[in-house]
């Protein structure tokens, strides 16, 4: 096994096989149930499309996820810090880059079972068959990116900022800002500024892909603009959280 | 609490104006009510779509009608399932008042409603006045609501419930080990 396979291994096994972890993915149920029992509880809620349904919760899903990620993320590096457990983690023979690929990979299993557990919820709000799978590539081709792009920035942030509390206090207020236009509705999103920061915005372009493809039936081969702005994105996170992690003294 | 709801019913109505190209009811007394279908609304209306109607009511008579008020009405009438529906959640709008409607004169009021339930309806303006003997109606408008597959609480409820459940008892096994150890 490689030394990032290990590294990852360790933070899965610390987000699965662990009661703090599993609280985590409780929790991040409980938050899917209350969305769902909103819907079925609300005449107005109730009688939204299926497909304005299952939109709305792919969003929901890819920003838990990406709250997750954040704070996996914020602890990657300033939570070994703050344990004195990085000086053991930084002088084993596993360069940087395995360390991070590592910490990735423990949030990328993070985001798995975030996804496998909102399948049953996006099954009950209306999808079945063709629409299920369509709903999980979407989740794995845009939402994965988003994710992890948030993972990385919070990485980064712990590794230059020190505290787990600083580097999570920033990532947060970039994630709510970031997935804002959950919260706003579409005539504010029109205007000139929405218009470019919905540009620039990669939770925008998840959310927008996601509308294509559910509630528009757009196919998921036509989202090649949308998955092309998350990936630069994720490359670019990547970029500063390497810079952040091999800047790190022993 | 009576007034605050007329004060708002009549906030809704529009002002007396000179009758409209509409084909009443009979009249029963001086009033005559007409109700059409509002211009917009869907054709083939499902469940959650918003539909209006638009009433002219007319005061055919030589004197002012005093204290009217006219209100809609609702009936279910697929087969089994005739009733009279509870507007609570289809619409906001249920009543206008007027205190006086001259003769010649007539009060036009749109009847806007969120469409609920899937099946068969007919609706109905019916006007009254404080010294009318007689209650004047609209002919029965039908419209039909098309099911729309929204979400169903008997899918949501046992995953919304049981998933946090299961997770919440995977718990269990810990808390036992936790109180084996010394």
């Amino acid at each position: 096994m490689t030394p990032a396979a290990l590294v990852a291994r360790i933070e899965a096994r610390e987000l699965l096989a662990s009661p703090r972890g599993r609280l985590w993915l409780l929790l991040l149920s409980a938050a899917l149930s209350a969305f769902a029992l909103l819907l079925v509880s609300s005449t107005e809620l109730g009688l939204l499309d299926r497909a304005q349904v299952l939109y709305a919760q792919l969003g929901l899903v890819t920003a838990l996820g990406a709250l997750l990620a954040v704070v996996q993320g914020a602890d990657a590096v300033a939570g070994e810090r703050e344990r004195g457990s990085l000086l053991p983690l930084l002088v084993a023979p596993v360069s940087r880059g395995a360390i991070l690929r590592g910490k990735l990979g423990g949030q990328a299993a993070a985001w798995g079972a975030t996804a496998l557990l909102a399948l049953p919820y996006l099954w009950a709000g209306g999808a079945s068959g063709a629409g299920l799978l369509r709903a999980g590539a979407l989740l794995l081709l845009l939402g994965t990116p988003v994710v992890l792009t948030f993972g990385l920035l919070a990485t980064g942030l712990g590794a230059r900022l020190r505290t787990v509390r600083a580097a999570l206090l920033a990532a947060l207020v970039v994630l709510l800002l970031s997935a804002s236009p959950l919260l706003l509705g579409p005539g504010l999103r029109q205007t000139a500024a929405g218009r470019a920061f919905d540009l620039v915005n990669p939770f925008s372009h998840a959310l927008n892909g996601f509308d294509e493809v559910v509630v528009d039936s757009a196919p998921l081969a036509a989202q090649v603009v949308h998955l092309g702005v998350v990936v630069a994105w994720f490359a670019l996170a990547l970029r500063y959280a390497l810079a952040g992690v091999r800047k790190v003294a022993r | 609490m009576v007034h605050l709801f007329l004060a708002a019913c009549l906030a809704f109505a529009a002002p007396p104006t000179a009758a409209a190209p509409l084909a009443p009811a009979p009249a029963a007394g001086p009033l005559s009510v007409a109700l059409v279908p509002a211009p917009g609304a869907p054709v083939r209306p499902r469940m959650g779509d918003r539909l209006s109607f638009h009433s002219v009511i007319r005061n055919g008579g030589e004197a002012p009608v005093e204290g009217l008020v006219a209100w809609v009405s609702l009936v279910r009438v697929d087969r089994g399932q005739e009733a009279p529906v509870d507007l609570e959640d289809w619409s906001a709008q249920k009543a206008v008042t007027l205190p006086s409607l001259g003769p010649g004169q007539s009060l036009e009021a749109d009847w806007p409603m969120r469409l609920i339930q899937a099946g068969d309806y007919r609706v109905v303006v019916s006007a009254a006045s404080r010294d009318g003997s007689a209650l004047a109606a609209s002919p029965l408008r039908p419209f039909t609501v098309a099911r729309r597959p929204v979400v169903e609480s008997r899918r949501v409820v046992p995953v919304a419930l049981g998933l946090p459940g299961l997770l919440a008892a995977s718990f269990l096994p810990w808390r036992r080990l936790r109180r084996r150890r010394p």
